[in-house]
């Protein structure tokens, strides 16, 4: 199960073969390329648009966990934000209370994401599909109105404030460090998430994904591997929300309301269901189309008078793109990624003789 | 007894907003999570109708009444119809989507201010005192009328109508109604408009009691939970769900936390899904089990 393994290529004649991770030239070629041109990004970026990358990164971790969750194992979650909630709020009582250090605190959310994943995963047993994602959006709820809670006790409902990080006496305060810090992570986190795929917890994923029952007959423990795959996608989730908050400096429960949960849905649609490849760009696409959007209004003078309401207008214009997307493309940019690529690989033929 | 009329006036609101949410499950199994928006959309065209004509609450409601059938319509054929066939989770999404561009359309059209539409209508016939002590305000009175009627009606519609039958029949089974003439993508269509009148009716009694904003699509987006404990499949379900979520939410705000009554719906809701997931009058077989 390679990074692009879902793409029409060579066939394949062993199990070794079959898991390699760059397995063709072309593969190699454009992992060394992107590689490359995100080492080099930050020299071409103002500081604002490195602000803007480094949160794209964070997205990125957030939307690869909700992609193992809703597009590998196939069970929706509608308690995204609550989850990225848990682990930013995690980080942000560990420091209020504790003064526990950077690289404290990340491991700490991970491990009470994962926790909490097993506890929101337990309805996962008995219920599926619609019922499902009514209790996870129910879960939210209660989890923003109980840190709410949390945070009008404490700080008396104005937020907690957390410092630039240190890490080996190195303070990460300026967004280019930043930048690497959080390349460093989502490597690592993608190399995980691939490694994940492409060993037995993968092949159990995708196996419930496609079809439960027939799961269960081959032998999978249908139970444990969905608790196992909420487990492991709520510990990546808090993981993500606990690098956020760190990032920003600033957790308040008001940054995590629907919109954010509608923001990393749209990252997984438009990107592609249960392709990684996908899930990274369509976390690009979904964090840098509002400031490109803003930056285009700010520039032509016709828009200047929207005002205050150009968001509502990106909100409006992500939910117009989400549908689009649903209905014309339901394998999102992955999908129209695969087309173009086979256009190249096959031309001047039209249609190959298999099926990837 | 004053907290019984309260609890009665809020399960009303929740029986006519549940309504929205099963009438759109029984036609195309999807869970409606832009209903609240569809609620707010159909409230501002009732405040837009009384602004425009000059305070006529009938002329106001009937120009939303017709915009939110025409709604309900359009989604249907543009949105639900090309989806058909493809995993709840899809539709789900596809309404959650639906949901923040119908938000973004309302705050576009009618910006984002707060309004009170009863500052247009005077006075909306008053108050009545029951016992001693014990008044309900004219649209508190309308609210239980309008949910005891809508609950009635549409069983009645559901049994005797052409087009009610036609609606149980794709309930039941819509490969099988497809096979037996009945023209199913009129009858989901139908479906989709009669919840968006559903939910304009809610907002328009919302925005008379309380205010009007985008902001509200929340209070529209709880009642599925009084839908999902009473059967997502079950008119009558809906009625006693929304009793049950009206009383839990009334009692936390008077005995534990205000803040707590706005969860106090999707505890329960949990509690449910936990113990019943079917719901009270829901039939089983629509909840498939590993």
């Amino acid at each position: 199960m390679s990074l692009f393994s879902h793409l029409p290529s060579t066939l394949r004649t062993s199990y070794a073969a079959d898991s390699r991770l760059l397995d063709t030239a072309f593969v190699r070629f454009w992992a060394v390329t992107g590689l490359g041109v995100a080492l080099a990004l930050p020299l071409i970026l103002t500081n604002f648009w490195t602000g803007v990358a480094n949160q794209t990164l964070i997205a990125i971790v957030g939307a690869l966990a909700l992609n193992l969750l809703m597009g590998t194992t196939g069970q929706i979650s509608l308690g995204h934000a609550g989850f990225i909630a848990a682990g930013a709020f995690t980080a942000a009582a560990l420091v209020t209370h504790l003064h526990a250090p950077f690289i404290v605190t990340l491991p700490a959310a991970a491990l009470i994401g994962a926790v909490l994943g097993v506890l929101v995963g337990l309805p996962a047993l008995r219920l599926k599909g619609l019922y499902l994602a009514v209790s996870t959006l129910a879960a939210h709820f209660v989890i923003i109105v109980g840190l709410g809670q949390y945070q009008a006790a404490i700080s008396y409902g104005s937020g907690f404030s957390i410092g630039p990080p240190s890490l080996a006496g190195l303070e990460i305060s300026s967004e280019l460090r930043w930048y690497y810090l959080l390349l460093l992570v989502v490597l690592l986190v993608l190399l995980m998430n691939l490694n994940w795929l492409r060993t037995a917890f993968g092949r159990a994923w995708m196996a419930i994904h496609h079809k439960d029952v027939a799961a269960e007959a081959l032998g999978i423990n249908v139970h444990v591997y969905k608790l196992l795959a909420f487990s492991a996608s709520t510990s990546l989730t808090c993981f993500a929300g606990a690098l956020w908050a760190w990032h920003t400096g600033f957790v308040s429960v008001e940054a995590f309301d629907f919109h954010m949960l509608i923001q990393y849905l749209a990252m997984v649609i438009i990107g592609g269901l249960g392709s990684v490849l996908g899930t990274i760009l369509g976390a690009i696409f979904a964090m840098v189309l509002p400031h490109v959007i803003t930056a285009a209004v700010e520039k032509t003078p016709m828009l200047k008078g929207l005002g205050t309401q150009v968001f509502e207008l990106q909100i409006g214009l992500f939910g117009v793109i989400m549908l689009l997307f649903l209905i014309l493309e339901p394998r999102g940019l992955a999908g129209i990624w695969m087309r173009v690529r086979a256009y190249f690989q096959l031309w001047p033929f039209k249609y190959r003789a298999w099926e990837s | 007894m004053s907290l019984l009329l309260i609890i009665a006036i809020q399960a009303a609101f929740y029986t006519l907003l549940g309504l929205g949410y099963v009438l759109i499950y029984r036609a195309t199994r999807v869970l409606n999570l832009a209903h609240g928006d569809v609620m707010v959309f159909g409230a501002f065209i009732f405040f837009q109708g009384l602004v425009t004509s000059g305070g006529s609450v009938v002329v106001a409601a009937l120009a939303a009444l017709t915009g939110a059938a025409l709604l309900g319509g359009l989604i249907y054929a543009s949105i639900m119809r090309p989806l058909a066939g493809y995993p709840v989770a899809v539709g789900v999404l596809a309404t959650i989507a639906l949901g923040i561009t119908l938000r973004s359309a309302t705050t576009v059209i009618w910006s984002g201010q707060t309004r009170y539409p009863a500052e247009h209508v005077g006075r909306l016939g008053g108050g009545f005192e029951l016992t001693p002590g014990v008044s309900v305000s004219g649209v508190d009175a309308l609210i239980i009328l309008a949910a005891v009627a809508a609950i009635l009606g549409i069983s009645l519609f559901l049994q005797r109508a052409a087009v009610g039958v036609g609606m149980r029949g794709v309930a039941e089974n819509v490969l099988l109604a497809a096979q037996r003439g009945i023209n199913i993508h009129a009858i989901n269509a139908v479906s989709w408009a009669a919840a968006a009148m559903m939910a304009t009716i809610a907002g328009i009694f919302f925005s008379l009691k309380v205010r009007l904003g985008p902001d509200i699509w929340y209070v529209g987006l709880a009642g599925f939970a009084p839908a999902l404990i009473g059967g997502m499949d079950s008119v009558r379900g809906v009625a006693l769900g929304a009793l049950i979520v009206a009383a839990a939410e009334v009692l936390a705000s008077r005995y534990i936390a205000p803040q707590v009554s706005l969860v106090a719906p999707f505890l329960v809701l949990l509690v449910a899904l936990w113990l019943r997931p079917w719901g009270i009058f829901g039939s089983r077989e629509e909840l498939e089990r590993v």
